[in-house]
């Protein structure tokens, strides 16, 4: 165990940047630390400025004009072919990045919140508390969410109804589907925090803590998260990658939006078109390769950290 | 295997069955439109009487707790599911009794060859760590570990039916075709099982090779495998007869708890292969909003993935003494 590693567990109060620092260095300098952070900025900075890169989002409207070809294949013309609506792919596939990334990015963030609060709450409570939030979390460990997801997706569509409002540029379908996601996915996140609240609760500061007086609302936020936050960060990597997973998976059975197309419903489009029985590769593998890169990278970032941040994974090695 | 273990693994799946009703009772609350609406959905000349006659009929005066919700459990316990809108007349149970049995087919083969292979290739990789195998094994399980089943399929049906055409490319059996015998039925069908198996069974390899995997290394360093190298046993013997079976152990729960994604991808699958099983039965059920459908397959499914960690429970009581208390 490395000085700076040290630094990350037992002292919540050093500079957030030293730590920042020392954790990004560390990260490097492994294998797959370096390579998921490579693509972590590369579909980033696509995320980030996608018009800059390839101009605005083509809809069926402000398509390519009609003397262009319809699904025709890569060419220089169009490194990745066109669609059936003559768009260009390379455009729609770099947009897809943002829609892709910016619900992975909200839905992890709703997750991890659902997580952590029940968790810390859960381990530090005890008692009835934690039998009752653990047989909930028990119950969403089990079942298939995914069907679940289906269901609330469509039932919260139906009564919100088709309200054109945006919340951060993302349309009201999408955030729906942000929402879901964080509902049905925070189960594994409340039980390793729960576990990790638990052992920290029998350590001397929060016995400390309590002798001086401070109240359990104090103690969970002031002592205990600190000392969960980097538990919270692997877990945040790992929960990213689910949630791209499951708003692509999500998409292609026509919950997306095709009005702001991600990646999965790059893919449902092209399964409405038929591509893969027409032999049109381009119009999917380039999509499909994006979400695999990311999933794939967010993978090995996440057990990386998880090695590095985990005592419990640290303390086997 | 103790009975207080019996009675404690029982007791919670009753509890978490239980609260799936709950869950699909709470989503048929919520449905868009009054209840007594959608039950007259469709019908003429719908008075005043009439709505309250149907709402008398069915119930909806009663308190929602606990005697709506009674009435809601009688009902699933006895297989009652309601009625599907789309397919007027025809209850959720006959719906679904129609789609079932494609996908246990589907996915009852894609389990068993995935177990068999994937337990197979993580037990090899991971006993020859840092081999050539180990190392181009566990990098093609990781990536199919994060490939959707779908986009697999998609890979699939585009280089084995479109482009090299040695399979068809979607349903169950050739639409319109006649057939001169039972042979023949058989071979057109499992023609068109070969490509959505074996995307079932890739999708799955990737998580039992990787769990098989680092089972076999963490047991490897364990003390009674040191002492059979002592022993002066050979590899192999050790692999199969003393690492193996312990190694088994916590593959078992894990293939049960994974059950619960794979069914999202059983769902994707059926989808991109046009077969006529659950998953595409979802699908529609979707386009058209029919709740009803949608929870009978969210009922069906949650139940049969609670029964089978029950079951993997009690196959690990029976594996490991330890944990019979």
């Amino acid at each position: 165990m490395t000085a700076s590693e040290l630094a990350i567990v037992r002292r919540p109060g050093t500079s957030r940047a030293i730590r920042l620092g020392g954790l990004i260095r560390n990260l490097l300098r492994r294998p797959d630390g370096f390579f998921g952070l490579c693509i972590l900025v590369f579909f980033s900075v696509i995320a980030l400025v996608p018009d800059l890169l390839v101009g605005p989002l083509q809809t069926p409207v402000t398509g390519l004009a009609n003397d262009y070809p319809r699904l025709a294949p890569p060419s220089l013309e169009f490194p990745l072919g066109t669609d059936e609506l003559r768009r260009d792919m390379l455009n729609l596939t770099v947009h897809g990045a943002r829609v892709s990334m910016v619900i992975g990015l909200l839905a992890t963030v709703i997750t991890v919140f659902i997580g952590a609060v029940l968790g810390v709450i859960s381990g530090f409570v005890g008692g009835r508390t934690d039998s009752t939030l653990m047989r909930v979390t028990d119950f969403f460990l089990v079942i298939p969410t995914f069907v679940l997801a289906i269901i609330l997706t469509s039932l919260i569509r139906d009564l919100v109804g088709s309200a054109t409002t945006q919340i951060l540029g993302i349309r009201m379908t999408l955030i729906v589907i942000v929402i879901v996601i964080g509902i049905t996915s925070w189960a594994s996140t409340a039980r390793i925090i729960r576990s990790q609240t638990m052992s920290l609760k029998e350590r001397a500061f929060v016995d400390r803590a309590r002798v001086i007086g401070a109240g359990g609302s104090h103690i969970m936020s002031r002592h205990i998260l600190p000392n969960v936050v980097n538990l919270i960060v692997a877990n945040s990597v790992l929960v990213f990658a689910g949630a791209v997973l499951t708003e692509t998976t999500l998409s292609f059975i026509g919950l997306g939006d095709p009005l702001q197309p991600s990646w999965g419903q790059i893919l449902e489009s092209s399964r409405e078109v038929g591509a893969a029985s027409l032999g049109a590769w381009w119009y999917f593998v380039p999509a499909g390769a994006c979400i695999v890169l990311v999933v794939f990278a967010f993978t090995l970032l996440g057990s990386a950290l998880d090695e590095m941040l985990n005592p419990r994974r640290r303390a086997r090695r | 295997m103790g009975s207080a273990y019996l009675a404690r693994r029982l007791g919670s799946a009753a509890i978490t069955i239980l609260l799936i009703v709950f869950v699909n009772f709470l989503l048929f609350r919520a449905m868009p439109g009054s209840p007594e609406r959608i039950i007259l959905r469709g019908t003429p000349n719908v008075t005043q009487e009439r709505l309250e006659a149907a709402r008398e009929r069915w119930g909806l005066n009663d308190p929602v707790f606990p005697d709506q919700f009674v009435g809601f459990l009688t009902a699933t316990a006895s297989g009652d599911l309601g009625f599907s809108f789309v397919a007027r007349g025809q209850t959720v149970s006959e719906v679904l009794a129609q789609r079932i049995w494609p996908t246990i087919i589907l996915f009852g083969l894609g389990e068993i060859v995935a177990i068999v292979v994937g337990l197979a290739l993580g037990a090899y990789s991971g006993w020859r760590r840092g081999g050539p195998l180990d190392y181009v094994g566990n990098g093609a399980s990781l990536i199919l570990y994060s490939t959707p089943y779908f986009l697999l399929g998609m890979i699939l049906l585009l280089v084995f039916a479109t482009t090299l055409g040695w399979f068809p490319s979607f349903g169950m059996l050739t639409a319109g075709a006649t057939y001169d015998s039972v042979w023949d039925r058989l071979i057109d069908f499992l023609a068109h099982l070969a490509l959505p198996l074996a995307t079932v069974a890739l999708g799955l390899i990737g998580a039992y090779a990787i769990v098989m995997r680092s089972s076999i290394i963490e047991t490897s360093s364990d003390d009674y495998v040191t002492t059979a190298r002592g022993m002066g046993l050979r590899d192999g013997r050790i692999l199969r007869r003393h690492a193996l079976p312990n190694a088994m152990l916590p593959t078992v729960t894990l293939i049960a708890i994974n059950l619960g994604y794979v069914v999202a991808g059983a769902i994707t699958v059926e989808v991109v292969f046009n077969w006529p099983g659950l998953g595409t039965l979802t699908v529609e059920a979707l386009t058209a909003r029919d709740y009803p459908v949608l929870q009978g397959v969210f009922l069906l499914l949650s139940v049969s993935v609670v029964l089978a960690n029950l079951g993997a429970d009690m196959i690990y009581g029976r594996l490991d003494p330890r944990v019979r208390t």
